[in-house]
């Protein structure tokens, strides 16, 4: 796999990753019930 | 949910796209400008103190609710990720270090740990402070785990050994010399941070920069290390020495004369120092030379030339 591309899905990856787990975790703490994520799934 | 995943994709692959273009671009930049004298820090790893910034203000905002599971739980994973953030970088910065040296022991694996705690962080951030179930936040630290991998890579695990011209290892010999230099160098630094005297001081500054700068061309090229014999246990040991004693002395005797012979002293050092980085210098140009006249003489004898 040449570098850059390498690097570029590291990169979406940590992106991905902690970028998604850390702002989920600041929603769930600022809704008042704690259901972000089950109101986001489908029904 | 699918809108969310999709708008996700729309920013984070851009972005990405630049960050990486960016890095590009002040690589250029740094080797265009490599002779500049002040040198910033290093950025390495920054991006990893800056994403889990969320999870500090997710604990802030469950203190300020009185939500004691909330905070446990951000709180854990921010500290986590902090840690995790702090040891890839210095695994970074030793990786550099390893990479500049000709010879070198292998780094202690920090990127590896670094990437390790990030995938903890990444795992307890996900279950305790987003709420995801145990499996999808195990998921979310594997993908953190992969990133990090394919991001930075791991650390370098066989040492950079050297041999001399009689084909004896002395990595431990020369090693050992460098940090025993490079103690010296430091030593000489704290003695004179004691030293109240400008003038004094800033000779004293460019004699550790330039015993720096000798202790860099022999981490480069340990050939050099013979040539160098008398200045690692000779010159520097004495100028070590010398100044330990003088900062230790000139608080408690004022004496113009003693100060007058430090001078002297230094000036000599410095002069020697400079002489010993000039003929390190030398001695490579005369050993390209003798390396391209052998070159010549081949291509004569095959009848390239």
């Amino acid at each position: 796999m040449p570098d850059f591309m390498r690097k570029f899905i590291g990169l979406l990856l940590i992106f991905a990753a902690i970028g998604v787990a850390s702002c989920q975790a600041l929603l769930t703490s600022c809704s008042p019930d704690a259901s972000v994520i089950s109101s986001a799934l489908p029904r | 949910m699918g809108r969310f995943l999709l708008l996700a994709g729309v920013i984070l692959i851009p972005l990405t796209a630049l960050i990486l273009l960016l890095q590009r671009g002040f690589r250029v930049m740094a080797e265009r400008y490599q002779s500049a004298p002040a040198r910033l820090p290093s950025t390495k790893g920054f991006l990893l103190f800056l994403l889990p910034l969320p999870v500090l203000l997710a604990a802030l905002v469950a203190l300020g609710r009185g939500s004691l599971g909330g905070l446990l739980g951000n709180a854990a994973g921010y500290a986590l990720f902090l840690a995790g953030a702090l040891l890839l970088r210095h695994g970074l910065l030793s990786e550099g270090e390893f990479a500049r040296r000709r010879v070198a022991k292998a780094p202690w694996p920090l990127k590896m740990v670094g990437s390790g705690v990030i995938a903890l962080a990444t795992g307890v951030t996900a279950w305790l402070g987003a709420h995801y179930p145990p499996a999808m936040a195990g998921a979310f630290g594997l993908a953190a785990l992969l990133g990090c991998y394919l991001n930075y890579g791991f650390d370098p695990r066989t040492a950079k050994r050297f041999t001399d011209h009689d084909g004896v290892d002395t990595t431990d010999r020369v090693l050992e010399a460098l940090e025993q230099a490079e103690s010296s160098i430091a030593a000489i630094e704290q003695a004179s941070r004691d030293i109240r005297n400008t003038e004094l001081n800033n000779r004293l500054q460019r004699i550790a920069r330039l015993a720096r700068d000798i202790l860099k061309l022999l981490e480069e090229d340990p050939r050099d290390l013979r040539r160098a014999r008398k200045f690692l246990n000779v010159y520097l040991d004495g100028a070590q020495q010398v100044i330990e004693g003088y900062a230790k002395t000139h608080g408690r005797v004022s004496a113009p004369e003693l100060e007058d012979n430090f001078r002297r002293v230094l000036i000599t050092i410095e002069e020697v120092f400079s002489e010993q980085q000039q003929k390190l210098l030398e001695s490579d140009v005369t050993d390209l030379d003798v390396q391209i006249e052998v070159l010549t003489t081949q291509l004569k004898r095959e009848g390239v030339i």
